[in-house]
C-alpha cells in the first residue's frame, strides 16, 4: 500500500515537471492574435493560427489538423462577436476540449473586453452580415490592440501562473513600445483628419474613426452581400458631388468593383494590408500600423 | 506532415459518414450508370440543396424538421418529375436533366442573392463540410441508409423504375446535406465506373471495396497534408477507381 502511493506520487511529480517544461499551446482564430499571443507569450506557448491572412475569418475549409490543433490546446484566443460563428462553434464541439469551452479560462473571445462599434440597433437578416455585439473588425484601431494585449496577458497569467512574471515583463515591453508608436503613427497621420474614403466592407470603421477620418459609402450595399451594379452607379454620381481621398479595400476583398468605380471617378483605388501577414512588410501588428499609415499618407501626397 | 491529425476519434465519424452514404450510392450509382442518366444525381442533389436554401431564406431554423421537409419535398418533387419526362420524352431525357441542374443551381444564386453569406453556403453545399459529422449525428442518416438498402435488396425496388427515382431522392438529399454536391457525385459514379470490368459476381463488393478504400485513403491523406477532406477523397475516390481498373485489366490479360 505504501509502495502503491510512492509510487503514484512520483508519476506525480513526473506529469508536473513535465507539465512545467511543455508549452503552453495557444489556438488563435486570426493571424492578428497569434502574432499578439507570440509576443505576449514569447517562449512559454506555442501558437497556431486557424486562418491566414489570406483567408477570410467568416469562413473556413475544415480540415483535420483544425480538429487536432484545438483539441490540444490550453488557450483559444478569437475576435468573437460572431465573426467566427460560422465555424467555431461546429470545431468546439468536435475537437471536445473541456479547456477551451466557452465560459472556462481557456476561451478568450477579445471582443467580450472591449468597446465595439456599429452595435446594430434592429437585428434582421435583411440587414446583411451585421453582428449583434457590433462591427468585430476592432484589432484596426491600435488603442484597442493595446487593450487587448492587457487582456490576453491577464489571462495568460492566471492559466500560466508560474510565467507569470515573463508575461507581465513582455507586456510591459508592448505598452511602452505601443505608447511610443501611437503618437508617432497619428502625427504622421494627421494631415488625413477630416478626409473620407469608399471602403469595400466594412472592416476599416476603426482605422477611420482612429485617424478622423470619414467613411463616404461602402462597396457592399450591406456588409457580406457583393456589390450590385446599381449600387455602384450610385455611387459614381455620390463620389462626383463629394470626392473622396481614396477607395480601400482589403487584399482579400475581390478588386474588381473598386477598381470599377476608379476607373470611373478618377478616384485612386488602393487595398491595404488587413492583419499581419497581409503584405510582405506586415509581418508583425507593429509593422502592420506601420504600413497602413504610410499606404494612406502617401495617398494624400 | 502533420502526423497529429491522424486521429480515430478526429477521422473515425467522417469515415463512418463515408460508410453510410456507400452504402447506398455503390447500388444507386450502378443503376444511374446503366440507365445511362449520369447527370441526374447532380440534378436532384442540387434540388435537395435547392430546398435547403429555399427554407433557409424563408427563415427556417437550420437544426429544425423544417428544413429536412424542404430538402426531401423538392428533391422527390424533382426526381418524379425526371421520371415523368423519362417516360414521355426518354430521347431528350438527358437535356432535360442537365437543363434541371442548371436551373436548380442558379435558382440558389437567385435565393441567395441578398444573402451576406450566400456564396459560402453556396460552396458548402458543393464541397461539404465531411469532418464536420460526429457520431450522434449519424443515427438518422444510418436508419434512412438502411431502409433504403432493404427496399432495394430485399423487396427488390430495384426492378422498378419509380421505386428506384423515390429512393435515390431520399438517399441523395440525406447525403448532400453531410458531404456535399461534389461527394455524392463521385460516391455514387466512379465505384460504378471502376467496377465495371469486373466479373458481374464481385463487381458489387469491387465497388464498396473502391468507395471506402477512396475515402479511408482521401481522409489519411487530408490529415497528413492538412488538405479540405471533401476535395482529398474525391480525388482518392478516382485515383482507387483507376488503379483497381488497371489491375484489372493486367490481371484479365494474363489469363488470356
Amino acid at each position: 500500500m505504501h509502495r502503491k502511493a510512492t509510487l503514484l506520487l512520483l508519476i506525480g511529480l513526473m506529469l508536473c515537471s513535465f507539465s512545467v517544461h511543455a508549452k503552453l499551446s495557444v489556438f488563435t482564430c486570426e493571424p492578428e492574435w497569434k502574432a499578439l499571443a507570440e509576443q505576449i507569450g514569447g517562449d512559454q506557448v506555442s501558437v497556431f493560427s486557424a486562418t491566414t491572412a489570406q483567408q477570410d475569418p467568416h469562413h473556413i475549409q475544415a480540415r483535420p489538423s483544425l480538429i487536432a490543433k484545438l483539441r490540444r490546446a490550453d488557450l483559444l484566443v478569437c475576435t468573437g462577436a460572431e465573426l467566427e460563428a460560422g465555424w467555431l462553434p461546429l470545431l468546439l464541439r468536435r475537437a471536445r476540449n473541456a479547456k477551451v469551452q466557452p465560459g472556462r479560462e481557456g476561451h478568450l473571445m477579445v471582443a467580450d473586453h472591449l468597446s465595439l462599434m456599429e452595435k446594430p440597433t434592429r437585428l434582421d437578416r435583411s440587414e446583411g452580415d451585421v453582428h449583434a455585439q457590433g462591427n468585430p473588425h476592432f484589432h484596426l484601431d491600435p488603442r484597442r490592440v493595446l487593450k487587448a494585449a492587457e487582456v490576453l496577458a491577464a489571462r495568460l497569467t492566471r492559466i500560466d501562473a508560474e510565467n507569470s512574471k515573463s508575461y507581465q515583463e513582455r507586456l510591459a515591453g508592448f505598452q511602452q513600445q505601443w505608447n511610443e508608436a501611437i503618437p508617432r503613427w497619428e502625427a504622421s497621420a494627421a494631415s488625413l483628419h477630416g478626409k473620407s474614403v469608399v471602403v469595400h466592407h466594412r472592416e476599416w470603421i476603426y482605422l477611420l474613426d482612429w485617424l478622423g477620418m470619414k467613411r463616404l459609402a461602402a462597396l457592399e450595399p450591406k456588409p457580406g452581400v457583393p456589390p450590385s451594379a446599381g449600387h455602384l452607379v450610385g455611387l459614381q454620381s455620390a463620389l462626383k458631388e463629394n470626392p473622396a481621398l481614396a477607395i480601400i479595400r482589403a487584399m482579400k476583398d475581390d478588386s474588381g468593383p473598386s477598381e470599377w468605380l476608379a476607373k470611373r471617378t478618377g478616384v485612386p483605388a488602393v487595398s491595404l494590408p488587413y492583419t499581419v501577414g497581409s503584405t510582405e512588410h506586415a509581418d508583425s501588428l507593429q509593422a502592420l500600423f506601420d504600413e497602413i499609415v504610410k499606404q494612406l499618407v502617401e495617398l494624400k501626397k | 506532415m502533420n502526423w497529429e491529425a491522424l486521429d480515430i476519434t478526429i477521422l473515425g465519424p467522417a469515415f463512418l459518414t463515408g460508410v453510410v452514404v456507400l452504402a447506398t450510392h455503390v447500388p444507386l450509382g450502378r443503376k444511374v450508370l446503366e440507365r445511362g442518366i449520369i447527370f441526374l444525381d447532380l440534378a436532384v442533389a442540387q434540388m435537395a440543396g435547392l430546398g435547403v436554401i429555399a427554407a433557409h431564406s424563408l427563415g427556417i431554423d437550420a437544426e429544425g424538421a423544417g428544413v429536412q421537409i424542404a430538402a426531401f419535398a423538392t428533391a422527390i418533387i424533382g426526381a418524379f418529375a425526371l421520371y415523368w419526362i423519362e417516360e414521355r420524352w426518354a430521347e431528350v431525357q438527358e437535356a432535360i436533366i442537365g437543363s434541371a441542374f442548371v436551373l436548380a443551381a442558379t435558382a440558389a444564386i437567385l435565393l441567395l442573392a441578398n444573402d451576406p453569406q450566400g456564396g459560402e453556403h453556396l460552396k458548402e453545399l458543393l464541397v461539404g463540410q465531411i469532418l464536420w459529422s460526429d457520431y450522434s449525428s449519424l443515427g438518422m442518416p444510418i436508419i434512412v441508409s438502411l431502409s433504403v438498402l432493404i427496399a432495394w435488396f430485399v423487396l427488390k425496388a430495384q426492378r422498378n423504375a419509380a421505386a428506384f427515382y423515390g429512393l435515390f431522392a431520399i438517399s441523395i438529399t440525406v447525403a448532400v446535406q453531410m458531404v456535399g454536391v461534389y461527394l455524392v457525385f463521385a460516391s455514387l459514379i466512379i465505384p460504378a465506373l471502376g467496377s465495371r470490368s469486373f466479373p458481374e459476381k464481385s463487381k458489387l463488393p469491387a465497388a464498396y471495396g473502391i468507395g471506402a478504400a477512396g475515402y479511408g485513403i482521401g481522409l489519411v491523406l487530408s490529415a497528413l497534408l492538412d488538405l479540405p477532406a471533401g476535395p482529398a477523397i474525391v480525388w482518392m475516390l478516382a485515383i482507387v477507381a483507376g488503379t483497381a481498373v488497371f489491375i484489372n485489366s493486367q490481371v484479365n490479360q494474363d489469363f488470356e
